[in-house]
């Protein structure tokens, strides 16, 4: 009997989210045993018509709507499907899958998610503090919680420097009507607090990372962006053989006692080599394909560590493996909408 | 073993050069390539310059100008010091 798996985040336009990625990783090198489910949002969340890689597509109430409509639709879902193992991919909806944690494994849903307290020891707001405690390095950042502090903080860091919701978005600043029209966008959008943070002169390098038990780094994928959309996300990168980079990935996964899996984002000085912590994305990142590609599947992992099965670090990642990404149009009979709108799901693989 | 550059590099037959560290990318010409492997396996300045002339037929100062020019370009690129 397969094992069943659940995976959110299907939205995948132009700034995709990780489901479908980690779908794809799931089934590399061979296809999944069990069934795949896509768990979406919206019925235009354009991964939940991939017929290819899922097996059934659910619709579920977004997290704002209460953890209590979640949970009864992932235990509707569950009495239908038999969800063995979620996999959740957005920020968004990580501290629902932390409240509801206990009670699906008492469903017999499993789950591999980093603990509350890791997950905000590195929010945004309070990574400076984490970085100062565990000695990691991080750019001088000030954490602005009320307007009134805005004029302060550009002084204190000048220019350039970023602008940065605690949540989304993040934006290059050149002088003061760029950080006032960035900040006012931010807090109108999220609210505040919002994040002034330094520039580092240098290159940015992203790690794939999923942590096991305490935080022992399981597996590490280091990479270069080498094509960025104009909201900055990669449609082209290229893995590494980098120990500095999996050294100080490993430092801070330790430090944090991150058990999950994490998206690292790192800056190389150019004048000084050092490397500085910009962020940790507590989930996996868009492009964690290229991590199946690079012999590291670490979806395939949290799978085995979420159904409690013993588990080795993976050996290092190979480097050279560059992934592009290459937007295709699906196609689908409108009973397929009809059914998502109506039903709030769909299935592509026929009842046996 | 110790390497004179600063990270693991790879080159393939096309003379295409990947950094391993760092995901950079060169495209070395033949004399380039030449060079490179002379300096991956060890080989010491004066002996290159000696092989460079009978590999390539050209005079010393041609061969010296050569080897100058591509060791100024691998510091400019960092991949030595």
């Amino acid at each position: 009997m397969g094992i069943n798996v659940a995976v959110t985040g299907m939205q995948a336009t132009d700034n995709p989210a990780p489901g479908i990625g980690v779908i794809r990783c799931l089934h590399h090198p061979d296809r999944w045993q069990g069934e795949i489910i896509g768990l979406g949002y919206d019925v235009y969340d354009t991964g939940i018509y991939d017929e290819g890689l899922l097996d059934h597509t659910y619709l579920i109430p977004y997290p704002n709507q209460g953890s209590e409509q979640v949970y009864e639709r992932l235990m509707y879902i569950h009495g239908q499907r038999r969800l063995d193992v979620i996999i959740p991919t957005l920020d968004s909806e990580l501290a629902l899958f932390q409240k509801l944690e206990a009670r699906l494994k008492e469903a017999g849903i499993a789950l591999y998610i980093p603990s509350v307290e890791s997950v905000q020891r590195r929010a945004k707001a309070n990574l400076v503090q984490f970085c100062k405690e565990a000695e990691i390095t991080t750019p001088d950042t000030i954490v602005i919680r009320e307007p009134g502090q805005l004029d302060q903080a550009v002084k204190e860091i000048g220019f350039p420097m970023m602008i940065k919701g605690v949540f989304y978005e993040a934006y290059r600043c050149q002088n003061i009507q760029d950080v006032q029209t960035h900040f006012n966008k931010i807090r109108e959008k999220w609210g505040l607090p919002i994040i002034a943070q330094q520039v580092i002169k240098g290159e940015e390098f992203d790690v794939c990372c999923l942590g096991g038990e305490g935080g022992e780094l399981l597996g590490a994928v280091p990479i270069r962006k080498i094509g960025l959309t104009d909201k900055g996300k990669a449609w082209a990168a290229i893995t590494l053989r980098n120990e500095a980079l999996l050294e100080f990935s490993r430092k801070i996964l330790k430090e944090l006692r991150w058990s999950g899996p994490c998206e690292m984002e790192i800056m190389k000085e150019e004048r000084t080599d050092k490397l500085f912590l910009l962020e940790i994305n507590p989930r996996f990142p868009a492009w964690v394909y290229l991590c199946a590609g690079a012999n590291q599947n670490l979806p395939r992992l949290v799978v085995d560590l979420a159904l409690g099965k013993p588990v080795k670090a993976l050996p290092p990642a190979e480097s050279g493996i560059t992934f592009v990404r290459h937007a295709t149009d699906l196609l689908c009979p409108l009973e397929y909408i009809e059914n998502l709108t109506i039903n709030g799901e769909l299935h592509y693989r026929r009842e046996k | 073993m110790s390497s004179l550059f600063k990270s693991e590099l790879t080159l393939s037959e096309s003379g295409f050069l990947f950094d391993h560290a760092t995901g950079l990318t060169y495209t070395l010409n033949p004399t380039g390539q030449f060079i490179f492997r002379q300096m991956q396996k060890g080989v010491e300045g004066p002996e290159i310059l000696t092989r460079l002339q009978e590999e390539f037929e050209v005079d010393e100062t041609t061969a010296r100008k050569d080897l100058d020019d591509f060791v100024r370009q691998l510091k400019e690129f960092e991949l030595i010091d």
